[in-house]
């Protein structure tokens, strides 16, 4: 007996012909139990490693939990994480910190990813060992990654050498250690290491395109803007709303390369909401304000989790 | 036959559902069961240490424990495990809960009461009470909480005034001794074209520690936080910053770095430790020396370095505390440190050795523990205080070395806070 999982929800539950109903409910109550039967390691799994963890800090989030008391019983103490990390005027300077950060890297992210995919959809030589180095990139650890950068925006940097060597500025750009610029050059590296996954995925869209339309289009005396402007983007716009939503929530739970980079500093000019709870929580040992901050960003990537959800959906009904 | 099938097909299902949590199951235990690296591994001939030193000089020390710890005890095996500073402490709180851990931790000693607070060492109050060289240690070294002892130091560490002796030859200035002597000196080099002193600005606990001497030079003190002493200091250092003696990318660094930068011969002094004399000895390739950090009668140095103590799930206590006391603990053991890395021994028998008296280099240590030597942390702070004022006054030092904040600014924030954390 097989059953073929891949049909889709309504053909399943096309009602049996009359006089062969008891055998063909038996039949689809016992495929139903096996789909479960198969969907409960993975329910089991989600169970253990993600919805007891959001419970427990949901639980962390409303309670006095500290070095002290987080091996005993939790005392409920409503909100008061959440008005103590508020009054302790942490919270909205790295609010509006986030909101600069997930806007630098979901542009630059976006941007860049779908030009690198527009240079690269070409297939040759050059374009799959460059397509080889950004998958390198995109795969290397983000610590390793923020430690190389580090060092190539220091003062005796690369990247200073060559700005100081031609002559743009005198003195050395203080990227890593001047408020104004801090958490733009986080922000560019974090996008440097989106830039490749977006690239692979807007590539995939632009191969999509049938190669008669373009030579249609160039027959008609299209420019390479024009195919861009009036055949690619329109062709790419399903998959920009995923990868929005997807760069989006990235750039709003980075954590490493600030850790690495600049651990929040100067000051606290680069601590983002995730890094905020880090210090909240493993710094201070105050594990019921690192928990409530950790909530605040849980709710806002939910927001963006159900957004795309919603434009997958929208996309599959589509296509 | 209908009913057959579909109990057949109710069997295939179990059976598939059951082989998949089996699996799943066996995935997971896979993955939570402790390793033999990374926790206590219940084998009684193995004890397992864990430590945050990266540099080559200090791994050497804890390689050379384990060889003299194995060489003494047949059969024994130490498992030297290192786990990042930064993350440590949240290893130690977190394992905890799992009842899990090492045998053996070698932490910052200024965390001691966060630890002991958190469950994760053991008290070693009764093994301290029966050790027969307790006295030679001075009770600043010795870490205890509501009457236990917890941890203790088998060596001190402090901050000292390296210098680059070539440049000061070149600019012809001598090391300074005050404060003023200090400033000069930094304008002297400065304008020379060379960088005046490397330092960490990093906004956490060891730039905590590396303010402090700056901010008690000029009357600063946790008992009674007060803003015009802290606003002077930090308008000394943003002098520095403003000139180009101190370059503001401190900010990014912790304390390897600085001393790294300034081993590499164009900067003139280095605020930095004893521990560093091993990578001095091996990469400073000219002339150098220390002199105590010049900060006046009212300037304090914290006495630091690392706690040594039990792990309060230790699967061997008592190997653990053979371990203690044969390795940091013992004469032996100091003189290992002592020489590996310039640590200067807690023993009162190995202080007072040759190699510590008659070194140029530790003597000045010696000196600056003997004048300015202060207990770290601040006994002013309350023990559930200390993560939280570290942080705070890192984050501050921080934002007035990167020119984020004034140092009347600073001030202000500073006291203000310290105020809420000290009331605790």
């Amino acid at each position: 007996m097989s059953t073929d999982l891949t049909v889709s929800g309504p053909a399943r539950r096309t009602p049996a012909p009359p006089g062969r109903a008891p055998r063909s409910g038996a039949r689809w109550h016992a495929a139903k139990r096996k789909r479960l039967a198969f969907a409960l390691p993975a329910g089991i799994f989600l169970l253990v490693f993600s919805f007891f963890p959001l419970a427990q800090l949901a639980r962390m989030s409303v309670s006095d939990v500290t070095a002290r008391t987080l091996n005993q019983p939790w005392e409920f103490v409503g909100v008061d994480n959440f008005v103590g990390s508020a009054a302790q005027g942490s919270l909205f300077p790295t609010l509006g910190n986030t909101i600069a950060f997930v806007l630098i890297v979901t542009i630059i992210g976006l941007v860049g990813g779908l030009a690198a995919a527009i240079l690269l959809s070409t297939s040759n030589l050059l374009s799959a060992f460059v397509l080889g180095l950004m998958v390198f990139i995109w795969a290397l650890p983000p610590v390793v990654n923020g430690s190389v950068w580090k060092f190539l925006l220091g003062d005796a940097g690369l990247i200073n050498s060559v700005i100081t060597g031609v002559g743009l500025t005198q003195d050395a750009v203080p990227f890593l250690y001047d408020d104004r610029f801090a958490l733009l050059s986080v922000a560019i590296v974090n996008s440097w290491a989106v830039v490749p996954f977006n690239a692979l995925v807007f590539r995939a869209g632009i191969l999509g395109i049938p190669a008669e339309t373009f030579e249609a289009a160039r027959i008609d005396g299209a420019s390479r803007w024009q195919e861009i402007r009036y055949m690619i983007i329109p062709a790419v716009r399903p998959t920009t709303l995923v990868l929005a939503v997807l760069t989006i929530v990235y750039a709003f739970r980075s954590f490493d390369f600030i850790f690495v980079m600049t651990y929040g500093g100067p000051g606290v000019s680069t601590n983002t909401l995730p890094f905020l709870s880090y210090l909240q929580a493993f710094v201070r040992f105050d594990f019921g304000m690192g928990a409530a901050t950790a909530v605040i960003s849980v709710l806002l990537v939910l927001v963006l989790a159900v957004i795309y959800a919603r434009s997958v959906r929208a996309e599959e009904a589509n296509s | 036959m209908a009913v057959k099938s579909a109990r057949n097909s109710r069997i295939r299902a179990f059976s598939l559902a059951g082989g998949a949590i089996a699996v799943s199951a066996a995935l997971a235990l896979t993955g939570c069961t402790p390793t033999s690296s990374g926790g206590s591994a219940g084998d009684s001939d193995t004890i397992t240490v864990w430590h945050y030193f990266s540099d080559e000089n200090q791994v050497k020390v804890m390689t050379d424990y384990k060889d003299l710890f194995e060489k003494n005890n047949d059969g024994v095996t130490v498992e030297n495990v290192f786990v990042p500073y930064d993350q440590l402490n949240s290893k130690l709180i977190t394992a905890v809960g799992s009842k899990t851990g090492p045998d053996v931790v070698v932490f910052n000693g200024a965390d001691a009461s966060a630890l002991a607070l958190g469950g994760a060492l053991a008290p070693i109050t009764e093994q301290w009470g029966a050790f027969a060289d307790k006295n030679q240690f001075p009770e600043a070294v010795v870490h205890s909480l509501e009457d236990d002892v917890y941890a203790v130091q088998g060596y001190v560490n402090l901050l000292g005034l390296w210098y680059n002796q070539d440049i000061l030859d070149e600019v012809g200035v001598e090391p300074p001794t005050t404060m003023d002597e200090l400033n000069a000196a930094l304008a002297t080099v400065t304008a020379a074209g060379k960088s005046g002193i490397t330092l960490s600005g990093l906004p956490q606990s060891q730039g905590e520690w590396q303010a402090y001497p700056w901010l008690t030079s000029f009357g600063f003190n946790y008992d009674k936080p007060e803003a015009a002493p802290l606003e002077d200091a930090f308008t000394m250092i943003q002098s520095w910053t403003g000139s180009g003696s101190l370059t503001r990318e401190a900010v990014t660094w912790d304390q390897t770095v600085p001393f790294q930068t300034w081993a590499a011969g164009n900067v003139a002094f280095a605020q930095n430790g004893n521990w560093q004399l091993g990578t001095a000895r091996s990469d400073a390739d000219f002339k150098y020396g220390v002199v105590p950090l010049p900060v006046g009668d009212s300037g304090k140095v914290y006495l630091g370095g690392e706690g040594q103590s039990i792990g309060a799930f230790s699967a061997n206590p008592e190997l653990a505390w053979d371990y203690l006391e044969q390795t940091y603990f013992s004469e032996e053991g100091q003189a290992i440190a002592l020489s590996g890395v310039g640590s200067i021994p807690s023993r009162l028998d190995a202080a007072s050795a040759p190699e510590v008296t008659e070194d140029p280099i530790l003597a000045a240590f010696a000196q600056s523990l003997e004048q300015n030597g202060a207990n770290y942390p601040s006994p002013a702070v309350p023990a559930v205080s200390i993560a939280d004022q570290q942080l705070v006054v890192g984050q501050i030092w921080s934002a007035v070395i990167g020119g984020q904040m004034t140092p009347a600014e600073a001030a202000t924030k500073l006291v203000t806070d310290l105020e809420q954390l000290l009331a605790q």
